[in-house]
């Protein structure tokens, strides 16, 4: 395979995974560099949610290897992937929608103190008003419950929450899939920012465009099998829905 | 201290149209619709009786509400989680059975008694997480077979001694019976307020020299407004006899369970959980343990209330749990703001639900309405309250993603 670059952060080989009688995946394989933003796409049922919990932990694959910076890793629970750095933005947020922002960002990892576990609330805005600096977003005050968010700024809570705790990796499940145009623009700003800031990012869509925008390569399964991995540049829109479709003919038309 | 009262008093006047808008729109005053319907069943009540608002009859009913309210604290941690138990009122007259047959018939210490009727309420709140928590049986059903399993348990230990026992032990006989004078009611409470005061000062300068945090007008309002609470309500009750034992048992319930589901770590997961249980798993929390330790801890207090009925009423009756005090403790949970659905709601609420609940209680028994008419005007203050939260909350999400 590919001689490990210095530049690669993740590479997944081989992975499969049985779900009773169904084959999710038979052989995902690709990788993930540092300051990159890599499109993972497929049909529906290709593969692309299982792929992406096998590799957060949320349902560990039957086989094959995750090697993270040059070095095999075990994912066996979210926790470890947690661990190692990996966090996942998923597609239904994965927000408490009674609890306010910076409880979101800071849920199950709240800063405590004093034998009772007293909540630190304020040192914790304190925080998270840095984190959502750096992203340049903007969210009213930190102890307004998510339900009273716009959908871009649930996803923006979201993704700050994965800067917050990821240090290598995010992955993202479709964050524009719900969002309209002007926050679409805004999500994929920040995917773009994550990035830059040299995260390894990991984007699930269906939408084409953004991938053109956003993407430096483009991972394509069907059947639970990768069938191109390649840079963007080298692609043009049509050879990638051929490559989702398995027509791989040219013809105009998108997904 | 006081230079920083004064400066903000001095804001106060200048914002002063900005602080009730504010007040209105705030999200955590989801008990104003309970407060503005006690203050409402109070005035027609001593408009139909002028004996209800007296300190004789406030005294009496703050003892009323004791029980309910304990359980509704109990309903509420599970309520919280978006579950349900059914079985606090029978549990906790296996409580009272435990305790009354300990100390009358097997004349054992007081204090090993009141720890293992307590133990008994919180052996069956564990029973009932384990099925929830780790094998995922729907609360309702655990629940209602965990009452009919402590039904079955009371009448075994009661049956045989006619259903009922008297207790004669002097520890219930004091928390039933006896009031803290009034010097010392209103030494304590006033210490326990300027300790309060003073922690949610520092903690509210704190977070406005960081540039976050509620307004100095607001704060000071809601301390204010806390201290009159506070003074009105010891005045009254020190005008009669005193702040029942009962009550104080209850408010230091009440207080500790806020502490753990306002300030807590464990609270904000329970919170998170009711909220959301697949959000709360992926982010790390460990879901079984804050169910199972919400079910127990429920016990914990099912159990106490249990004792405290045993001592107000002077004796353990099996009757106690065929009433309507398991239906009660759910209402008071429901009219006091708690959502059925989980993560939403306060154990403040199980606090005024109670009062809700046990003033029109009390005030019907004073103008000597029948029990039909109390059923009724219950049930549509619980419906009045359950709406009246469901159209504020769509509302509030409506305006929020507009």
């Amino acid at each position: 395979m590919n001689s490990a670059s210095s530049h690669d952060l993740l590479s997944v080989k081989g992975l499969h995974k049985k779900y009773g009688a169904v084959t999710a995946l038979r052989d995902v394989s690709f990788t993930v560099r540092r300051g990159e933003v890599t499109a993972l796409l497929g049909d529906n049922g290709a593969g692309k949610s299982t792929t992406i919990k096998a590799i957060a932990g949320v349902a560990p694959a039957d086989s094959g290897s995750i090697m993270l910076e040059g070095q095999e890793v075990q994912i066996r629970r979210p926790a470890d992937a947690t661990g190692l750095g990996i966090q996942t933005v998923y597609q239904d947020l994965a927000l408490c929608d009674n609890l306010g922002i910076c409880a979101n960002l800071f849920l199950g990892r709240e800063r405590v103190s004093g034998p009772f576990g007293m909540l630190r609330d304020v040192d914790m805005e304190e925080e998270a008003r840095k984190v959502l600096k750096t992203l340049r977003v903007n969210l009213p005050a930190l102890d307004t419950p998510v339900a009273a968010l716009s959908g871009g700024q649930r996803q923006a809570v979201a993704i700050a929450r994965a800067v917050l705790w990821g240090k290598k990796i995010v992955i993202m499940d479709e964050p524009t899939a719900a969002l309209g145009v002007a926050q679409t623009a805004e999500v994929l700003r920040l995917v773009r920012d994550l990035a830059e800031q040299g995260f390894g990012v990991i984007l699930i869509t269906h939408n084409m465009q953004n991938v053109f925008e956003v993407a430096d390569s483009v991972v394509v399964l069907r059947l639970g099998q990768t069938v191109m991995e390649e840079r963007k540049s080298d692609l043009t829109p049509e050879e990638v829905v051929g490559c989702i479709t398995g027509s791989r003919t040219t013809i105009g038309g998108m997904a | 201290m006081s230079a920083v009262n004064q400066m903000t008093t001095a804001q106060n006047n200048t914002k002063a149209p900005g602080w009730t808008q504010r007040l209105v729109s705030s999200t955590d005053l989801g008990m104003m619709p309970v407060i503005a319907a006690l203050i409402a069943i109070w005035i027609v009540f001593e408009i139909l009786n002028p004996h209800f608002l007296t300190p004789r009859n406030l005294s009496n009913l703050s003892a009323q509400i004791v029980v309910t309210g304990t359980l509704a604290l109990a309903e509420t941690l599970v309520i919280l989680l978006g579950m349900i138990d059914l079985s606090i009122g029978w549990s906790s007259v296996v409580a009272a059975s435990v305790f009354s047959v300990g100390t009358v018939f097997f004349n054992l210490p007081v204090w090993p008694c009141v720890f293992l009727a307590i133990g008994a309420s919180v052996v069956i709140g564990f029973l009932q997480g384990i099925l929830v928590s780790r094998v995922g049986v729907p609360s309702f059903v655990v629940s209602l077979g965990g009452a009919m399993i402590a039904e079955g348990l009371v009448l075994a230990m009661l049956t045989q001694h006619g259903g009922s026992v008297p207790l004669s032990d002097d520890l219930s006989t004091a928390v039933g019976t006896l009031d803290v004078p009034a010097l010392w009611s209103w030494i304590i409470s006033l210490a326990l307020f300027a300790l309060f005061a003073i922690v949610s000062l520092r903690r509210h300068t704190d977070r406005r020299r960081r540039g976050a945090g509620e307004a100095h007008s607001l704060f000071f309002a809601k301390l204010a407004f806390m201290l009159v609470v506070l003074v009105i309500g010891i005045g009254l009750l020190c005008a009669y006899q005193g702040v029942p034992v009962l009550l104080v048992i209850f408010l230091a319930a009440l207080f500790a369970c806020a502490f753990l589901t306002k300030s807590m770590r464990f609270g904000r997961h329970l919170y998170a959980v009711g909220g959301n249980v697949e959000a709360a798993r992926r982010s790390g929390i460990n879901v079984r343990f804050v169910q199972l330790a919400a079910f127990t801890l429920a016990g914990a207090l099912v159990g106490l209330g249990g004792l405290l009925d045993a001592a107000r009423l002077g004796v353990a009756s099996a009757t106690v749990g065929d009433s309507d005090i398991m239906l009660n403790a759910v209402a008071a949970a429901v009219i006091g703001g708690t959502s059925l659905f989980g993560g939403r709601g306060s154990v403040y609420g199980a606090f005024f639900g109670a009062l809700v609940i046990a003033s029109v209680t009390n005030g019907m028994d004073l103008i000597g309405a029948p029990s039909s008419v109390r059923f009724g005007v219950e049930g549509v203050i619980l419906l009045a309250a359950i709406t009246i939260d469901t159209i504020l909350r769509q509302r509030r999400m409506r305006s929020g993603r507009a």
